[in-house]
Order: structure tokens, then sequence, then C-alpha cells
């Protein structure tokens, strides 16, 4: 059984999470909390222990649904990269899927992509 | 705790300016759309973000609605992590002619208020720049914490920063084309 499914999904006032596929994770509203790790960053962390197990070789992220976040919670972003990118038994590739009609998006993810391009993957929908 | 109020007619420029390059103009003067006055709080940034961003939503067009939406929360944000508890913190969304804006007023201590200057500078020299060092030093898990608020509302979004400092009163604005 996929690890990665079978991951706790935590509640939030103001972001949906679902896990849509053995890889896929999609976050959906707004991020604002003042300390958003306290939920998303152990959530983010078992994801990515789970995606290790399972032996993924991608995890989609798909965020284009993230109207607004803080900048807590992209440093959220960073921090999985950062884990991703230190892991050296089993890395993969961890695949944003952001929409182009969403300003924050656009830039932020476009400067992680240049400082973790090794492990990080883009993807624009509409 | 937060107060939503009719703002009264806008007050006179205060005395020292600095800022990022103003792309979009001087200092704004204009219309006040709304003014909350709030304290630090439990909830106090998330609700004011949440009034702030569906009023602009409904009054502004979408790219600039979503580009104030960042700048005010990261102001408020900067102003009730850094400024002293003692004061109200004032939000204003403003509108000109041609430009529209947030604006967050907050009294802070000499050692804050060269802080934030010194930050501004650095915006206003090369926004593209600073932004990549702070998201840098996020990788790397800089000390002191990384000041990515401020970056993201110049860089990210491309609003004009103005600092406006009178004696412990600071007050921030962040603008663009409406």
């Amino acid at each position: 059984m996929s690890r990665f499914a079978a991951v706790s999904v935590p509640k939030s006032e103001t972001v949906a999470i679902q896990l849509t596929a053995p890889n896929q994770v999609k976050l959906s509203g707004t991020i604002t909390q003042k300390d958003p790790s306290s939920d998303l960053a152990g959530f983010f962390k078992a994801l990515h222990t789970a995606a290790v197990a399972d032996k993924l070789t991608e995890v989609r992220a798909d965020v284009s649904g993230l109207t607004f976040v803080n900048s807590s919670a992209i440093r959220l972003f960073v921090d999985w990269a950062t884990w991703v990118k230190n892991e050296r038994s089993q890395r993969y590739t961890l695949r944003f899927i952001t929409s182009r009609n969403v300003t924050w998006q656009k830039t932020s993810f476009a400067a992680l992509m240049s400082l973790m391009k090794e492990v990080l993957a883009i993807e624009q929908v509409t | 705790m937060a107060l939503f109020e009719r703002p009264p007619p806008p007050a006179a420029a205060p005395q020292t300016t600095a800022g990022s390059k103003s792309r979009d103009g001087g200092t704004l003067s204009g219309r006040t759309l709304v003014r909350v006055i709030c304290t630090a709080g439990s909830g106090a940034l998330e609700y004011t973000h949440a009034f702030i961003s569906a009023y602009a939503a409904d009054h502004l067009r979408g790219a600039v609605a979503q580009r104030l939406s960042v700048g005010a929360y990261e102001l408020l944000s900067n102003a009730l992590n850094f400024g002293s508890v003692s004061s109200d913190i004032v939000l204003e969304l403003i509108e000109a002619d041609t430009l529209v804006g947030v604006r967050v007023s907050n009294e802070a201590i000499q050692a804050r208020i060269s802080m934030l200057s010194e930050h501004l500078l650095k915006l206003r020299s090369n926004a593209e720049q600073t932004f990549m060092e702070e998201l840098r030093r996020s990788v790397t898990g800089g000390i002191p914490r990384p000041m990515l608020g401020l970056a993201r509302v110049s860089h990210e979004v491309g609003l004009t920063l103005e600092l406006q400092i009178q004696d412990r009163r600071v007050t921030v604005t962040a603008q663009c084309r409406r």
C-alpha cells in the first residue's frame, strides 16, 4: 500500500488539502496563519518521508489553487525542496503545479527553481 | 482586535521619506477607501487581511487586488511583529487618480526603524537581488531570520514602497497603478 496516500491530512480553516493520487497533493485556498509550520511542516515532512519510502520518482504538489500564501508558507516550500535536495538514497523530483493567473506563484516558484533546479520542476496550468 | 471605520480626510504628509525606486509616482495622496485600526492580538492579521483582500477584490481589477493583498498582509505582519505593542496600527487602502495603495503605520523603536530603512534602501537598489538573497537565506536557514516579506512586496508583486518617519511613527506605503 502507498505510504504517501496514507499520510494523515491536517485540517485547516483556510486551506483545503487533498491527496489526489499516490504521488500528488493538492492545496487550495490561502495560507495566512502567522506560523503555518505548526500544521503544514509536519505534513510536508510526512509526505517527503513517505515518498522516499515508496521510492517515488516524482511528487506532484498542485498549488495552482493557492491564491495567497504568506512568506512563512513560502519557507515551507523551500524546506520541502531542501529535504529533497539533501536526500541521498532516494531523491525524487518535486514538481509544483502552478497557475499563471496567480501573481505570487510566478515569481516565487521561478526564484525557487533557480536555487534548486536539480530537484524541482515547475508546471504551469491556467 | 480590529476596528473598521469610515476614514477622515487625508492627513498631511509626514516629515522624513525614503523607499524603493518610485516606478509608480511619489507619495500616494488620495481618497481613503478603508481604514482599519488594530492592535496586536489573536487574529488581527488574518481577519484584517481577509477583509482588505475581499474589499480590494470587489473594488479593484483582479491583478491589482492580488498585488495589494500581498502588500497588505506583509506590511501589517511587519507592523505586528516589529511595532510597539502599546500603540495602534493603522492600515489604509487609498486610491488616487492613477494610483492605488495600501498604507500601514505603527510606532517602533529606533533600532527597528533603522533596520527597516536599511532594508528598503537595499530593495530600492535592487529588488530582485534582495528577494533572491532573502530566499537563499531561507534555504540556508540564515540568521537573523530572512526578511522575505517586503522583498515579496517589491519584487514579487511589483509594488513601489515608500517609507515615512515622524519621530517613532513609521508609515510604509505600497502602491501601484490602478
